[in-house]
């Protein structure tokens, strides 16, 4: 039911798409989805399609990859040493703010285009993961870590059984806008740049020709490789979590700060 | 071992929880503080562990004491337990010599076998605290502290555990909080 349901809201939508083609009735405004279906079609059929969106992918995913070990790593290290922390956080608010436009201009300039969207990808997916990671740590049960403490509990084993059910959640929540992120970045890096067999240099090109079908068949080949990727990320977290978190785990820090003790007679 | 805590002061704002608190804590011997609720025997064990700093006072761990901080197995006020781990990994977590064989046959002397692999938030306050003091007892320490370690435990469980605690003791110090007295006889009583 939930199924026919969804079907027939995207149905919908591609009718109300498909009538505005046809009411505008001019190719370069406004190409329909069976049009841009078939510009899709057509352009799968190239040898330069498949190139291109493996090496976008291969870009975007090393970037998000990037991203994410500097953002856990610094975090990490950010909570622990306050010091340094205090250093990192204005890098963090700047590369926040600073609008993506800028960094591929600059990093254009710097590096040139072959390795530009690895490196704004990596930009945009650093402060999200560094967020999550100290916010994810700082939420941690203070009353556990004093456990840990008194115990003398090793480190893996702190982390395994303390910090690990405590980051979950925020990663679970911060990949899935990072992938997305990360790969709209991404393109848009590859349009400024047009480094060649890309999916950003694909779409530039279909705006230069005024290819609207085209422009349409790139953004739904980002979006689906966004989503494949975004999925395969959350699994690969999914899995880290089964492997080392149990399934009733999540509300620890709640149960363990609301507990009282409770008689069983 | 003996630890001295010579003229322990403590106050939070105007309120004072000890003041001029003695006490020589030795080998062999056990201790049960008693006293209102508020009454500063959670404040005394922080200090003892070294988690709060007196306002004056000090705490001597005497002879050529090896750790810089009191080396203890610890029953907390709450439990303290990673809730959606099970009892045996909770044990096996807080020590690299804890295996899950002997975490297991150490839990079963307390709780239900039925109870240990069990994540810990499906167990009654009861069986949690059980695990809390077996998770104590299971590590090697140079002392056992345990702050109302009986709470929610009926009578049966409370002399059983009583009883495990007394054997894992060794000749270690044992330091117990508790309201109630029942099955403590053992120990020298200290109001606060």
């Amino acid at each position: 039911m939930k199924i026919i349901k969804k079907t027939g809201i995207v149905a919908f939508w591609l009718l109300v798409w498909q009538l505005l083609a046809i009411i505008i009735h001019n190719k370069i405004l406004l190409a329909g989805p069976a049009e841009s279906l078939n510009a899709l079609i057509q352009m799968a059929k190239t040898p330069d399609f498949s190139a291109s969106v493996v090496t976008s992918m291969l870009h975007i995913v090393a970037g998000v990859v990037i991203g994410c070990v500097l953002g856990i790593v610094l975090g990490a290290i950010a909570l622990k040493y306050r010091i340094v922390g205090e250093f990192i956080s204005p890098v963090v608010t700047t590369v926040k703010s600073v609008p993506v436009a800028s960094f591929v201009v600059l990093i254009l300039i710097w590096i040139g285009s072959d390795n530009l969207s690895t490196v704004i990808v990596a930009l945009v997916v650093f402060p999200i993961l560094y967020l999550a990671t100290t916010n994810g740590l700082s939420a941690t049960d203070d009353k556990l870590l004093e456990m840990a403490h008194v115990y003398r509990m090793p480190s893996a084993n702190k982390i395994r059984y303390i910090y690990f059910p405590a980051l979950i959640p925020s990663y679970m929540s911060a990949i899935s806008v990072a992938v997305g992120m990360g790969f709209k970045s991404g393109a848009a890096a590859e349009v400024i740049g047009q480094p060649l067999l890309t999916m950003g240099n694909g779409l530039y090109r279909s705006k230069i020709n005024l290819d609207t079908a085209e422009v349409f068949a790139w953004t739904f080949t980002i979006v689906l490789a966004s989503f494949v990727v975004e999925k395969i990320f959350i699994m690969i977290i999914s899995i880290i979590k089964k492997m080392f978190v149990p399934a009733s785990a999540n509300n620890q820090a709640v149960n363990n700060k609301d507990e009282e003790v409770q008689d069983d007679n | 071992m003996t630890i001295d805590l010579e003229n322990i002061s403590k106050s939070y704002g105007a309120r004072k929880v000890l003041e001029n608190f003695n006490l020589e804590i030795e080998n062999d011997h056990s201790y049960v503080i008693t006293g209102a609720s508020g009454s500063g025997k959670t404040t005394l064990i922080r200090i003892l562990l070294s988690l709060e700093e007196p306002d004056s006072g000090r705490v001597h761990l005497m002879g050529d004491y090896k750790y810089p901080y009191l080396n203890a197995g610890v029953v907390f006020q709450e439990n303290r337990l990673c809730e959606q781990f099970s009892a045996v990994q909770n044990v096996v977590m807080v020590n690299k010599k804890n295996s899950v064989k002997v975490a297991e046959e150490e839990l079963l002397r307390l709780l239900p076998e039925d109870a240990i692999h069990k994540p810990v938030s499906e167990l009654s306050g009861g069986m949690k605290r059980r695990v809390a003091i077996v998770r104590a007892c299971a590590i090697p320490s140079d002392m056992l502290i345990m702050d109302e370690p009986f709470t929610g435990l009926d009578l049966d469980n409370r002399i059983k555990a009583i009883e495990y605690i007394r054997e894992k003791q060794g000749r270690n110090p044992l330091l117990i909080t508790s309201h109630d007295m029942e099955g403590l006889d053992f120990c020298r009583r200290i109001e606060l």
